[in-house]
């Protein structure tokens, strides 16, 4: 346990370190996420509608289509050079390589989502105070579930000659649930005032629950040199 | 020193000595139906040198790819220190080391942090002193604090090489390492497999230049067309029966 716990952060460590170091995938993926957001913002405009109930909806769409570009970004650092090919010839069982892929991205989105949000509120006027916490647990708990299975999607298209925004016909349709989810749970609780917790946390907790081991189990299987 | 007996007090174990490291048999490998190898069948003892060769689509880097355990047979039997990869890939990946066409390096990482990296992977005791070793052995101690994607095509080879025996491997398996070396980086590797080879480490080496690979290795074996034609001891066999057997022995 304690050599699959080292392997998992001496995996994580490179992808942050390589990240940390060339900031390409970091910087492109915010660059999209505060068009997505400023070209919605410029469109919408900041009715109190919106504010309340469009928001989250806004900033998922923003959150999807830099996911996708960051879970791209951080696998074609593995295809390059036969990268991948090199972490497939060491003793490691192939659950380590997602295990860390899939954190390594939570943080780098987890990141992104952060910078994207304070864009949404600025341009949307969004009032985040009547539930700050709230809406950081459902974000972090819908982000997990993101990220297995944009993890396992961006293996599967990086092995095929199919990319170039294949991620995205596949990966949305599959999400779509768990963003709905999410969306409802914060427009309930910004709208209505109604606390997370209980059945709503329970439900994004399911599609983490499945959404992560059915990529752990299937990454195997979609990971070829 | 090019094994690790100078960073580590790894030994051979005695399975490794009681079992052969490669057994094939009847090996067969298609890719879309086409096949690449048929019938493959071989022993390799521990402590042999053997180079395979071959015309480009002969087969040998699927070969070598399939007894690296990056790719599964299609059929036939194959065993890696007396286990199937099938069943044991990452207790037969702990003992054998790679080196490809592709450099499997990370271009933003320096020559050092990627020793260290793949070494702690293979739970290398001391990676970064085995790192430093290995860079100085191969010429480039000066570059080791360098991003990869800074060097040079064979600097970055030599980097590859490097990686590949991080974790000392017992059964090395190198496909065409001297693509895209230098004269004295080739002669400095001809050094190194020689090394490795007193060690008793098995090498595999698949290589384009027959006159080189009959002279650095003790036995040949030779594909065409996927099929297995020569498998004998290299000192028997001469450039010109090699490449009339590569290009079809009529």
């Amino acid at each position: 346990m304690t050599g699959t716990l080292s392997q998992i952060f001496t995996l994580t460590a490179k992808d942050l370190r390589i990240e940390g170091r060339t900031r390409q995938s970091l910087a492109l993926v915010l660059v999209l996420g505060v068009l997505v957001i400023s070209v919605l913002g410029l469109g919408l405009g900041s009715q109190p509608a919106i504010a309340t109930m469009g928001t989250p909806a806004i900033l998922w769409v923003a959150y999807l289509f830099s996911g996708v570009l960051c879970f791209e970004k951080t696998m074609a650092i593995e295809r390059h050079d036969g990268a991948l090919a090199g972490l497939l010839l060491a003793p490691i069982d192939r659950g380590v390589i997602f295990a860390s892929k899939l954190i390594s991205n939570l943080i780098l989105m987890l990141g992104v989502a952060t910078v994207i949000t304070f864009v949404g509120i600025l341009f949307f006027n969004f009032d985040l105070s009547p539930a700050p916490g709230g809406f950081v647990l459902i974000i972090v708990i819908s982000m997990i579930g993101f990220a297995a299975v944009g993890t396992l999607f961006a293996a599967m298209v990086s092995s095929t000659r199919l990319q170039g925004g294949m991620l995205a016909m596949v990966l949305f349709p599959i999400i779509l649930p768990l963003v709905i989810a999410s969306t409802q749970q914060m427009t309930a609780m910004f709208r209505d005032g109604v606390a997370p917790g209980g059945a709503g946390l329970a439900i994004l907790g399911a599609f983490d629950a499945v959404f992560v081991v059915v990529s752990w189990l299937v990454f195997e299987l979609v990971l070829e040199p | 020193m090019i094994t690790a007996e100078a960073t580590t007090s790894r030994k051979p174990s005695v399975a490794a000595n009681a079992t052969l490291p490669v057994r094939a048999v009847n090996l067969g490998k298609s890719l879309d139906e086409r096949p690449i190898l048929q019938g493959i069948t071989f022993d390799i003892a521990q402590g042999e040198f053997v180079a395979l060769l071959g015309a480009n689509g002969a087969g040998k880097s699927t070969l070598l790819k399939t007894l690296s355990t990056l790719i599964t047979p299609s059929s036939g039997t194959l065993e890696l220190f007396g286990h199937s990869p099938r069943h044991h890939a990452a207790k037969i990946r702990a003992r054998l080391g790679l080196i490809g066409h592709q450099l499997m390096l990370y271009g933003d990482l320096t020559a050092h942090e990627n020793l260290v990296f793949f070494g702690r992977l293979f739970g290398v005791k001391n990676p970064a002193e085995r790192a430093r070793s290995l860079l100085v052995t191969l010429g480039l101690e000066k570059r080791a604090d360098d991003a990869v994607k800074t060097f040079s095509r064979g600097m970055a080879q030599r980097v590859s090489i490097a990686r590949a025996l991080m974790p000392d491997p017992e059964l090395l398996l190198a496909d065409e390492p001297f693509a895209g070396l230098d004269a004295p980086s080739t002669d400095m590797l001809e050094r190194v497999l020689a090394e490795l080879h007193a060690a008793g480490k098995t090498i595999i080496l698949a290589n384009h230049d027959i006159r080189q690979s009959l002279r650095l290795a003790g036995r040949a074996i030779v594909l065409r067309k996927g099929r297995k034609v020569i498998d004998d001891a290299a000192s028997t066999l001469d450039v010109e029966t090699v490449l009339h057997q590569m290009s079809g022995g009529a």
